[in-house]
């Protein structure tokens, strides 16, 4: 990724070789930085991006062909079933939705890498969140990650562990909502999320993958560390309060709190599917007056997807504004950072205090859906309020 | 042979410390050296570190934290530079978040995983570390504590001077394939 690529570099530079180990497995991708908000992060990506020519890397998403990094390695078919990837920003974890092992480095751990294809790694204990019963309409992915997180806490129960989904629930889930629950088992402190690969991770990979992979699972027998089951049908749509992630609440608790900014993209809840239920949502009505609504595609591939499908004229007609991909506000460095006394509603994964700018701003966390039926209402609103007919499916891919 | 006993003053958090809170994030891309990381480092983690050298000049020696330490997932290394520069011999919690637990070994700063520590512990307290058996004494409450020993390949790369110098002493030998 774009904010720590040419520190990466800079390491790699330090370790005494020439070439990177591979040109076709280092991938580079601008997300955090693009377009660039300020003459300092221009200049370091312009420094970036001659490093990145220097080595010859086979594989960069620069801006104009642009994806968050996590986006851009599952969509394009870099990361496979049975595979070790690594990534230098912390929702590397999002590759386990292919049934690999995705993790986060620092700048150090990727260096080493990048020069001799090799790391080191401490082998986690395995925990299993078995999750049955039916999807109500309404609820995704993000309200089963966000009601895990409020099971758990940081307790040290999942801390550094391997976090593996399984069951009838996770069988119908399509890829987006796996790449969703596994992007977020960073942020309930775990090593790495996984979903072992199916019939659904073969669909998706078919049009993608460029190397031969081969489905790896884990044994009938398996020993697990802890074992929870969890019953989707039980889930309401889901919120973590601001400040943090573990505060969780069911949508309706807190309905009619009003809020000022709504923001939906990252690469938590930024892809075609969850921009499919957003239009569905936003489809004829007005966003509030009081409330700036926000919308950026997780990446390049997505962003025309959703153009053709008429997500992105749905959204602007409803009073919506679209952004070029990037990481975006999650991050709190660019495009609709928060101000003091801003109250934001997000789809992305982080609320601390400070995360999205502003130490004296407030964050609730919750699904697209739930952020595009609030943009509406002005307050916080619950989506199972509409009718039945306009929910989507979360089972099978968006179709263009 | 690094230093296998380890003594000083501790100072224990009170609360959840995230790494965003170790280094504000306006320091998030500044240069990785441990006398300027160490400035502002803790900054954000109470109003009394919010000024420039405060936490370095407690002469505290280790770090006493809960769970998750160094959470809320942030890579910079900054954080583990900004605490060696601040003159911390090691780290003890309940648990550590991964990625900074990562950096940490590589850059040769013993994280050590002891639970209960923090109720045991208050700041101010001496104690002594032994990183090769896990013991841990607090010489001013005159009791003692069981921790995760240090593994030896933890040792090997803080006595190579970190991960960079360990690989790049490996790449230079032509032994990179003997790291397994």
């Amino acid at each position: 990724m774009d904010y720590l690529g040419k520190s990466t570099f800079e390491a790699f530079a330090a370790l005494g070789v020439p070439e990177v180990f591979r040109r076709d497995r280092v991938i580079c991708a601008s997300d955090h930085l693009v377009p660039p908000p300020t003459a300092q992060f221009a200049t370091m990506l312009n420094e970036w991006r001659a490093l990145v020519k220097q080595h010859r890397i086979e594989h960069f998403y620069d801006l104009g062909r642009q994806g968050i990094s996590h986006q851009i390695m599952v969509e394009n078919g870099h990361v496979l079933p049975g595979t070790i990837s690594i990534g230098t920003d912390s929702h590397a974890n999002t590759y386990g939705a292919v049934g690999a092992m995705g993790n986060a480095v620092g700048v150090t751990d990727a260096a080493v890498a990048m020069a001799i294809g090799k790391l080191w790694f401490r082998v986690p204990e395995s925990v299993r969140f078995h999750v049955r019963g039916a999807w109500p309409s309404w609820v995704m992915a993000k309200d089963l990650s966000l009601h895990v997180m409020g099971m758990m806490h940081w307790n040290g129960h999942l801390i550094y562990k391997t976090i593996e989904y399984t069951g009838p629930a996770i069988d119908q889930l399509g890829m987006a909502g796996r790449m969703t629950l596994c992007n977020m088992t960073v942020d309930l402190g775990a090593k790495n999320g996984i979903i072992a690969p199916d019939a659904v991770t073969a669909e998706y990979l078919a049009t993608r993958a460029s190397d031969e992979w081969s489905p790896l699972r884990s044994d009938a027998d398996a020993v697990y560390d802890q074992e929870y089951e969890v019953d989707v049908s039980t889930i309401a749509p889901t919120l973590a309060r601001p400040d943090r992630l573990d505060d969780i609440t069911s949508v309706d608790v807190v309905a009619g709190t009003p809020f000022n900014k709504a923001f939906i993209g990252t690469c938590t809840n930024g892809r075609l599917e969850d921009l499919a239920v957003v239009a569905s949502i936003l489809e004829g009505q007005q966003v509030h007056r009081d409330v700036n609504l926000l919308v950026v595609p997780a990446s390049s591939r997505v962003y025309l997807d959703a153009v053709r499908a008429g997500y992105i004229a749905t959204i602007v007609e409803a009073g919506g504004a679209v952004d070029t991909p990037s990481c975006a506000s999650c991050a709190g460095i660019h495009t609709g950072v928060a101000g003091d006394g801003d109250v934001v509603l997000s789809a992305g994964n982080r609320n601390m205090k400070g995360r999205m700018g502003s130490k004296n701003a407030q964050i609730w966390l919750s699904s697209p859906a739930v952020v595009a039926y609030s943009a509406l209402k002005g307050v916080i609103a619950d989506p199972r309020e509409l009718p039945a007919s306009k929910w989507i499916d979360q089972g099978a891919p968006a179709r263009v | 042979m690094s230093e296998t006993v380890l003594r000083g003053k501790a100072w224990v958090a009170s609360g959840y410390v995230m790494a965003y809170d170790i280094i504000k994030q306006e320091f998030w891309t500044s240069r990785l050296d441990p006398a300027e990381n160490a400035r502002w480092v803790m900054a954000g983690v109470e109003p009394a570190f919010d000024a420039d050298g405060a936490f370095a000049s407690h002469g505290y020696r280790f770090i006493v934290g809960g769970h998750n330490f160094a959470g809320g997932g942030k890579s910079i290394e900054h954080v583990i530079t900004g605490i060696m520069g601040a003159g911390i011999q090691a780290v003890l919690a309940d648990s550590f978040a991964r990625l900074q637990f990562r950096n940490a070994i590589n850059y040769g700063l013993p994280f050590i995983t002891c639970r209960g520590i923090r109720e045991q512990v208050q700041t101010g307290d001496e104690l002594e570390v032994h990183l090769d058996t896990g013991v841990v004494r607090n010489l001013t409450q005159g009791t003692a504590a069981t921790a995760a020993p240090v593994p030896a390949f933890v040792t090997e790369v803080a006595d190579a001077g970190g991960m960079i110098a360990f690989i790049r002493g490996h790449i230079a030998n032509g032994t990179v394939d003997s790291l397994r």
